[in-house]
């Protein structure tokens, strides 16, 4: 019984991370940075197009800007203030992760993006983004918006004419 | 959230709430941790592989590795396939390397002791206090015009690091020892002799036709294992023509004997007198050129050597005497041949004898300077690559034990230990222990906690190879020059400082005479400089404009070689072969001690230095397939008349001491012999070490080659007796049945040229 | 999608001096859980490649003889149709694989393999075995060894069966890589640890249907044979027969 109540409280986890959105250490908007500043999404996850994690940025490419931007209200002033205490203290910024695959997945963001891509010719950023993990750019806290289980995987890996040999992602 | 896969299995199968059990399998808590690095140098991009090239430590061999370093940590070692001793090769023990960066019983931080000595009670000190007390022990010492009166021992060194610890003896004025337990002095001595150089000659394995090898395990933890390994590939099936034969003479049948078409079981220390008959019987028949053998035999031709008559050899050798003159012929058909000697005859009172009457044969058979024979080696491209402190032979640790002992002639007061661990590895007989109790200070710049750093006062933890600068002449050479450069693949990852680091840093503490002879702030600055000369020379492998880039390419290959640089031809004098054997003597008599005892060194473990690497641990023994454990080796029949079974344990006593440990029956050793693996039995160096196994080197009797005071590691004698008890063998035979079908003899296809 | 490839490997016996570097680098490479005194004592070792170690002959007149064995990836693999939950099954690229999260541990495989090239997971990994000597009850005293662990290969926990994999995280990384800079894959590119460790080149790797792979060109060698040829598993591990110059007709035995 024990055992029941304690994963039913890990099913109440689960359900959270696809609804809502976890809270971040520092109030960091997609919208400011993605729609309004239409940076690229890859500007910052620099990684997405080279390897197999997406990589959140180093606090130094927070850095590139903020050194000079500081905020225009008390409330961006206090979370921005928040990043170049870290730079100076030399503290990473531990992030709290909303999309993750289990261990025994091999997961490439790299081959996504070329395929998805190659697939769909004049894609923006974000909206080839978008394909996974929703409408980023325009959300103010990021929450997990597909169910990314195997059945989700293979069914897009169908429709797509990808490869669905279990090592194609089972490592 | 613990939910056991079974605890699944039957929920799920008995309940309607399987399904959202299966939800309720969440990760544990620190993956949904996603932590920002703070800069962002490339190489540590998340998931992104990089490779650095290194140089290998966990043996003086010297091969060139690159190291697979993911997100700061190192997670493979490989060989490195620009380095041209190994080619892209690694051994089990250098793969096993990771297990010292990340092992849990690393000495973290430097320690003062506060209980009594060895009772492992340490202070966690910082750098700075641990330098201050280094620095100002060194300086009451000199003050107090007692510099001899401090100690350094090391392991044995080549090159750059060779160079600081020499110059830092001498300008301060200390004593300077090197410890290896497997000293192969004597072997170092024979070839000195014969080839008239202090580094190994190259053993041209790869392009030999045939090979006699008296107990050189060269395809085992014996000088450069890789590199002997990777010929041995070629001898066997590189080789366009012909298939190597190879021959392998020893009282145990080895790893390398395994290996062998033909292995020739001897009386242990009679090897010299074999290889003697040898050359016997090929001047005898005129198998070997006339001028050759008038001058090896002094001009007496073949009745100078009337002792060592196949016959008279067969009654001292135990081989029989037509072997002895078929192996003679067949090292005269089939050249080039090579005549190797190792471990074996090297470990007796009659070592050098042995060795040199061995090697000599490569004479006889006209192999030297010849493919498929002994080569020389050049010197390493610049002076300070070619200083070496070799291992100091056991008479001089004997020695030096005395004086730790009685103090005389002068006592030792502190005493330094680096990368060496004599209370291990030397017998118990000569009392380096007792010595130990009257140094006032003992300091320690071990990574682990070993037998030697446990009476240490003071520790000033090394960082390990991979966290560190260094470089490697291979020894033996490649047959050309060649330096492996090593570089930190990733920063210390303990509060821990390499060794030559520290010694830089006390000396420019010390002033004086000191700082003179060492400039240098880090060991890092004495490197660039040696590829500052390298870089002048403007020739080998890399040749760049400036020496920024010339730095970055050395460090990027792993290493600078120049293949046109080989060794100058030299005709070396043809040596003379003794008239007279000297046979071998042993401590305990045969009636006491009916057995050999002959000791080897462990494939994983080698002479002890890699018993804390679970990983080597669990490497098993090629032969016996044993692994975590010590076993003595005995012939199945003089067990069983003995009333003795496997896995029986047993007592090994020698007239110097006992130990207990498993019986194995080895139905690849002669009668009157056993055998016993070096590396366990540690009393420290870390939970997987400890109190595993027993230690044969604790039961050696202390004597030593007639010349040059090597110890005679096969000098003992033995007798076994019952303990009653059992303790099964951690084995792998007999996990599984048989894979290979009984029908399938291993039978041959020996015309390669129809291919 | 993925090319018709049929990955193989030929173990060259007269070679291999049984020296175990292989074992260690696949050890090191495949985050194969470490096996104690007692795992070993319980003839349980977590072993994807062993060498096995045959006597022939008595003394004087012995000799040793060294076979390396890893599984097979048998063209008609025993350990497939057993399983009741298609957690092992025969890829495109001629692999044997095991696929970890479909695997329940019913041990049928291993059953069947004749190669015993399976091993089950009996235990936790670095947790809840304090009668190990290798692990401390407490996980956290052998931490920082976690920090070798290789990202790219599963750490497998108790109840499931493994097995070689030919280094399958090598072959990905190596395809995805010629995928990206539009080439095939060079013969020798793909090396799996044990291949690329062994210092003698007794191990060779690489696609059995091109046919000017070395290892296409070792497998039709005189000195060809297969580990128990007559089950008819055909598998994708060649051997080539140790040369013997003074062999006689003896049979070996274990």
């Amino acid at each position: 019984m024990v055992v029941l109540l304690a994963a039913l409280a890990g099913a109440q986890v689960v359900a959270a991370q696809l609804g809502g959105a976890p809270d971040q250490p520092i109030g960091f908007t997609h919208l400011t940075h993605a729609t309004t500043l239409q940076i690229d999404c890859t500007f910052c996850h620099r990684n997405v197009t080279k390897g197999s994690t997406a990589s959140v940025p180093a606090v130094q490419q927070c850095m590139f800007c903020h050194a000079v931007v500081t905020g225009q209200t008390p409330l961006t002033q206090q979370e921005i203030a928040k990043v170049r205490d870290a730079f100076q203290n030399q503290l990473p910024i531990d992030w709290v992760r909303v999309h993750r695959v289990p261990d025994h997945v091999r997961f490439i963001h790299e081959a996504h993006y070329t395929g998805l891509r190659a697939r769909n010719p004049g894609i923006s950023t974000q909206n080839l983004c978008a394909t996974c993990h929703g409408d980023v750019a325009s959300t103010i806290k990021v929450g997990q918006v597909r169910q990314l289980r195997m059945g989700d995987c293979v069914a897009c890996h169908r429709a797509n004419n990808a490869p669905t040999d279990c090592t194609t992602c089972h490592k | 959230m613990e939910l056991t896969r079974r605890d699944f299995l039957k929920i799920s199968g008995s309940s309607a709430a399987g399904a959202v059990l299966f939800a309720g399998c969440t990760p544990p808590e620190h993956e949904w941790k996603l932590e920002s690095p703070v800069l962002l140098p490339e190489d540590t991009l998340t998931s992104f592989e990089n490779w650095y090239a290194s140089v290998c430590r966990q043996c003086e061999a010297g091969c060139g590795i690159i190291t697979r370093v993911v997100e700061g940590r190192a997670k493979k070692i490989e060989g490195n396939p620009l380095h041209p001793l190994n080619r892209g090769k690694l051994c089990a023990r250098g793969e096993a390397g990771l297990q010292a960066l990340y092992h849990p019983d690393r000495l973290r931080t430097p320690l003062r002791r506060t209980g009594p000595r060895g009772m492992g009670q340490y202070q966690i000190i910082s750098w700075d206090e641990a330098l201050n007390e280094l620095v100002s022990r060194l300086k009451d010492q000199q003050a107090q015009g007692s510099a001899g009166a401090v100690a350094l021992v090391t392991g044995p060194l080549r090159g750059l690091e060779a160079h600081l610890v020499t110059r830092f003896a001498r300008a301060y004025g200390a004593t300077s020892l090197a410890y290896a337990p497997l000293e192969e002095t004597a072997l170092q001595a024979a070839l000195k002799q014969l080839f008239g150089q202090d580094t190994y000659p190259v053993f041209d394995i790869a392009r030999a036709n045939y090979i006699l090898s008296f107990g050189a395990n060269f395809l085992e933890p014996w000088i450069s294992q890789v590199h002997y390994n990777r010929a041995y590939g070629e001898f066997r099936q590189g080789q366009r023509t012909q298939r190597g034969y190879l021959v392998q003479v020893e009282p145990r049948l080895s790893t390398t004997a395994a290996n062998a078409d033909e292995w020739v079981p001897v009386t242990p220390g009679t090897e010299g007198v074999l290889a003697l008959s040898i050359a016997y019987v090929l001047i005898d028949r005129r198998l070997a050129s006339p001028t050759v053998a008038q001058a090896m035999t002094g001009g007496a031709g073949v009745q100078g050597l009337g002792a060592f008559r196949p016959e008279e050899a067969s009654r001292i050798t135990g081989v029989p005497a037509e072997r002895i003159e078929a192996i003679a012929k067949a090292l005269a058909e089939r050249r080039p041949a090579l005549v190797l000697g190792g471990l074996g005859p090297a470990g007796h009172t009659n070592g050098l004898f042995n060795l040199t009457a061995i090697y000599a044969l490569n004479f006889l058979l006209e192999s030297v300077g010849r493919p498929g024979g002994v080569l020389l080696n050049p010197a390493p491209p610049t002076p300070e690559l070619a200083a070496r402190a070799p291992a100091s032979p056991f008479l001089e640790w004997q020695r030096f034990a005395e004086r730790l002992r009685t103090k005389q002639p002068r006592p030792v007061n502190i005493l330094m230990v680096h990368d060496a661990n004599p209370l291990y590895g030397l017998p118990p007989a000569v009392q380096f222990g007792e010595g130990l109790k009257n140094v006032p200070v003992i300091i320690s710049f071990s990574s682990f906690m070993d037998e030697t750093t446990a009476m240490a006062d003071l520790i000033l933890p090394d960082s390990t190879y991979l966290e560190s600068w260094g470089e490697s002449i291979p020894d033996p050479g490649p047959g050309f020059q060649a330096v492996g450069f090593q570089q930190p693949v990733v920063k210390p990852y303990f509060s821990t400082r390499s060794f030559t680091d520290v010694l830089l840093t006390v000396a420019g503490e010390l002033g004086g005479q000191a700082k003179e002879e060492l400039p240098w702030n880090t060991y890092k600055d004495a490197l660039r400089e040696t590829a500052q000369r390298l870089f002048r020379l403007n020739r080998g492998s890399i040749r760049k404009p400036d020496f920024e880039s010339f730095w970055n390419t050395l460090l990027q290959e792993g290493g600078w070689r120049d293949e046109q640089a080989t060794a100058p031809r030299v005709d070396l004098r043809l040596p003379v072969l003794a008239r007279q054997s000297q046979p071998p003597q042993f401590s305990g008599t045969d009636k006491d001690y009916p057995f050999y005892l002959h000791v080897f060194a462990s494939a994983g473990l080698s002479d002890g230095r890699g018993a804390h690497l679970p990983w080597l641990q669990m490497t098993p023994d090629p032969t016996t397939t044993i692994m975590w454990q010590s076993w003595v080796e005995m012939n199945p029949r003089t067990a069983a008349a003995l009333g003795l079974r496997e896995n029986d344990v047993v007592v090994v006593e020698s007239p110097q001491g006992r130990l207990e440990t498993m019986l194995y029956l080895y139905p690849a050793i002669p009668p009157g012999v056993v055998a016993m693996p070096t590396g366990q039995g540690h009393t420290y160096l870390g939970r997987y070490a400890e109190k595993r196994g027993a230690n044969p080197l604790s039961i050696l009797a202390p004597m030593a080659t007639a010349e040059g005071g090597a110890l005679a590691w096969g000098a003992t004698r033995v007798r076994i007796s019952k303990t009653g008890r059992q303790y099964p063998l951690p084995k792998l035979e007999g996990s599984v049945p048989a894979v290979q079908p009984e029908d399938y003899t291993i039978i041959p296809v020996t015309d390669l040229r129809t291919r | 999608m993925a090319e018709e490839r049929k990955w193989g490997m030929v173990v060259d016996i007269d070679r291999c001096t049984g020296c175990q570097a292989c074992v260690i680098a696949c050890q090191t490479e495949n985050n194969i859980l470490m096996s104690s005194e007692d795992i070993v004592q319980q003839k349980r070792a977590m072993v994807w490649i062993r060498i096995e170690r045959y006597w022939e002959g008595e003394y004087p007149n012995i000799k040793a003889r060294f076979i390396p064995v890893l599984c097979q990836h048998c063209e008609n693999a025993p350990c497939e149709p057993v399983c009741p939950v298609y957690a092992t099954y025969h890829n495109n690229e001629g692999l044997n694989v095991q696929v970890y999260n479909r695997c329940v541990g019913t041990r049928y495989c291993a059953n069947n393999c004749p190669y015993h090239a399976r091993v089950f997971n009996y235990w936790e990994r670095h947790t809840a075995a304090p009668h190990m000597q290798v692990y401390p009850a407490d996980a956290r005293a052998a931490e920082p060894m976690n920090e070798y662990l290789n990202p790219d290969v599963t750490v497998r926990t108790k109840g499931l069966m493994e097995k070689c994999t030919f280094c399958l995280q090598r072959i990905r990384r190596v395809s995805r890589q010629a995928t990206v800079e539009g080439r095939a894959i060079a013969d020798g590119e793909v090396q799996p640890a044990c291949v690329q460790s062994c210092p003698t080149g007794a191990l060779v790797f690489g696609d059995l249907r091109d046919a000017r792979s070395q290892v296409s060109k070792l497998a039709g060698d005189q000195r060809a044979y297969h580990l128990l040829e007559d089950l008819g598993t055909r598998p994708a591990v060649t051997y080539l027969k140790k040369v013997d110059p003074n062999a006689r007709a003896t049979s070996p035995s274990h």
